[in-house]
């Protein structure tokens, strides 16, 4: 695996938001099958970054290409690229008006063509696996927010994406629900997904991670495998958020 | 729990209240003045007969006037405005500045004024029915002022249910048909419904052309039989009855389309 082509290339990436610098000279490689997990300070450009793997933010310079098409390239359709793409958000972001099995079948019915039955094979099935066939008639309000974000992790599989990004998916989380919102997230890991995971789940990192990055200003400052990373951080700032943390 | 599911509230600044569930006052309310009006006009058509009797037989072909304004202005309208508050929220430079200065424009004007000016500058090029130029008078109005309360319903959907929606591959065409619209609907529906109730009592103004609605018809009535402080009673209890039972309606309407919403 660790031969195969790069399903993720950034290259030299700047982001800005007016005069402050949010990304600067941020470059990485994710093969399929890698997990990712981006850890740092908060402010430390670390969810920006994710975002702009499938350009909820654009970028000011540098080069982003996701499975061969090239974000900033105009002939590449980005809906495409994105369909490949699942994302989970911290705030989980489910569709309020849709029950959990809408939820989970719009988008394949819109823009995968697929029909009702087939959708909604797919999405009891995704439901089981995550844990909350029974709810499948609910809606989203009426689930607790560790619930909710196993519903956003299934509707984003829903796609049958080659690539899952998290942006910090138990922030929002009351500290007994973030340990049923990690384990859907490890069995996805087992399961061979390429991830990009932003947390402060160190535990999480630990098991999960081939790969810890560590943002801090912008910029990657460290990254190595867990088991360097947390016993032996080179950086002096990543030491420093370590003996924050843990 | 993550507090996902607040309700954003626009701010109804006038217009006649919509009796919900959870303002007891106002529902009581509702009751007596409906009690009140219908309880009158029938003593006074049952029991006072004479005038009262002939102004009800009188009436009805302006009531249905009414309505008719009523209904196809609010269908225009919606319309219009359902354009106008997606050219409001667009990108497109052109789009927006046309939407923005229509709504400049009709927001400036009284709605008298742009009555007469679109009747007879109407006319002055085509002859269309009477009827028909004040609902498009109406319509243009109205579009103009329900512009505004679509796009602050759409404005007042949470950015993440765009990210969301668009992180799944929709674009923005697909994101607001399936998931910011259906959304905006329900919070914009009780500003919309006081537009509505507003718009039904201003096709009064409609009477000042040749549209026989009901107060043109009770203010016939009232020239041939000198009968004003009569005519103009009825007139007001029927205006009344209708608006009561409108705003009933709306909020009816609005607590199906809240059935997703957690209380």
């Amino acid at each position: 695996m660790s031969s195969a082509e790069p399903i993720i290339t950034i290259s030299g990436v700047a982001k800005y938001f007016g005069k402050l610098k949010a990304l600067s000279g941020v470059s990485m490689n994710v093969r399929p099958g890698e997990k990712v997990v981006i850890i740092g300070p908060s402010g430390s450009g670390k969810s920006t970054l994710l975002r702009t793997i499938n350009r909820l933010e654009t970028i000011d310079a540098g080069r982003i290409v996701i499975d061969g098409s090239d974000l900033d390239d105009p002939k590449v359709d980005i809906n495409k690229v994105r369909m490949e793409v699942g994302m989970v958000f911290q705030s989980f972001n489910l569709f309020p008006h849709y029950t959990v099995l809408d939820n989970l079948t719009l988008a394949p019915m819109k823009l995968r063509g697929m029909n009702r039955d087939e959708a909604e094979a797919t999405a009891f099935a995704l439901l089981d696996k995550v844990g909350i066939k029974d709810k499948a008639k609910v809606f989203p309000a009426m689930l607790s927010g560790g619930q909710q974000q196993r519903v956003a992790i299934a509707r984003a599989l829903a796609m049958n994406p080659k690539i899952m990004l998290f942006d910090e998916p138990t922030s929002a989380l009351d500290p007994e629900m973030i340990g049923e919102v990690l384990s859907v997230m490890l069995d996805l890991a087992k399961e061979g997904m390429t991830m990009v995971v932003v947390t402060h789940e160190m535990g999480f990192a630990r098991q999960a991670a081939d790969r810890i990055v560590f943002m801090d200003h912008g910029s990657i400052i460290d990254e190595g495998a867990p088991s360097e990373f947390f016993e032996s951080a080179q950086h002096p700032r990543a030491q420093k958020f370590l003996e924050q943390i843990l | 729990m993550q507090t996902q599911q607040t309700v954003p509230v626009i701010e109804q600044h006038d217009g006649p209240a919509i009796p919900r569930k959870s303002d007891k006052g106002l529902v009581s309310a509702w009751w007596l003045s409906l009690v009140v009006s219908v309880g009158t006009l029938l003593y006074l058509v049952l029991v006072e007969k004479g005038a009262y009797l002939r102004l009800v037989k009188f009436i009805p072909d302006g009531v249905l006037v009414t309505f008719q304004v009523t209904i196809y202005s609010i269908v225009l309208a919606l319309f219009l405005g359902l354009l106008t508050g997606l050219g409001r929220v667009s990108r497109n430079r052109w789009i927006n500045l046309i939407a923005s200065t229509y709504v400049e424009i009709v927001r400036g004007i009284p709605l008298l004024v742009q009555l007469f000016y679109i009747y007879y500058a109407l006319g002055r090029f085509v002859r269309v029915p009477d009827i028909l130029a004040a609902v498009i008078a109406m319509a243009v109005c109205y579009g103009a002022y329900l512009g505004e309360i679509f796009r602050a319903g759409i404005l007042a959907i949470d950015k993440g249910q765009t990210e969301a929606a668009r992180s799944l591959g929709f674009n923005r065409a697909q994101t607001m048909r399936y998931v910011i619209l259906p959304q905006a609907m329900r919070i914009i529906l009780p500003p919309v419904g006081n537009e509505f109730i507003m718009l039904l009592k201003d096709t009064s103004l409609v009477s000042i052309l040749a549209v026989a609605d009901l107060l043109r018809r009770g203010r016939e009535f009232a020239s041939e039989t000198f009968l004003y402080f009569e005519t103009y009673t009825v007139v007001a209890l029927v205006y009344l009855i209708i608006t009561l039972l409108l705003s009933k309606l709306v909020s009816r309407l609005e607590e199906r389309l809240s059935y997703y919403v957690k209380r």
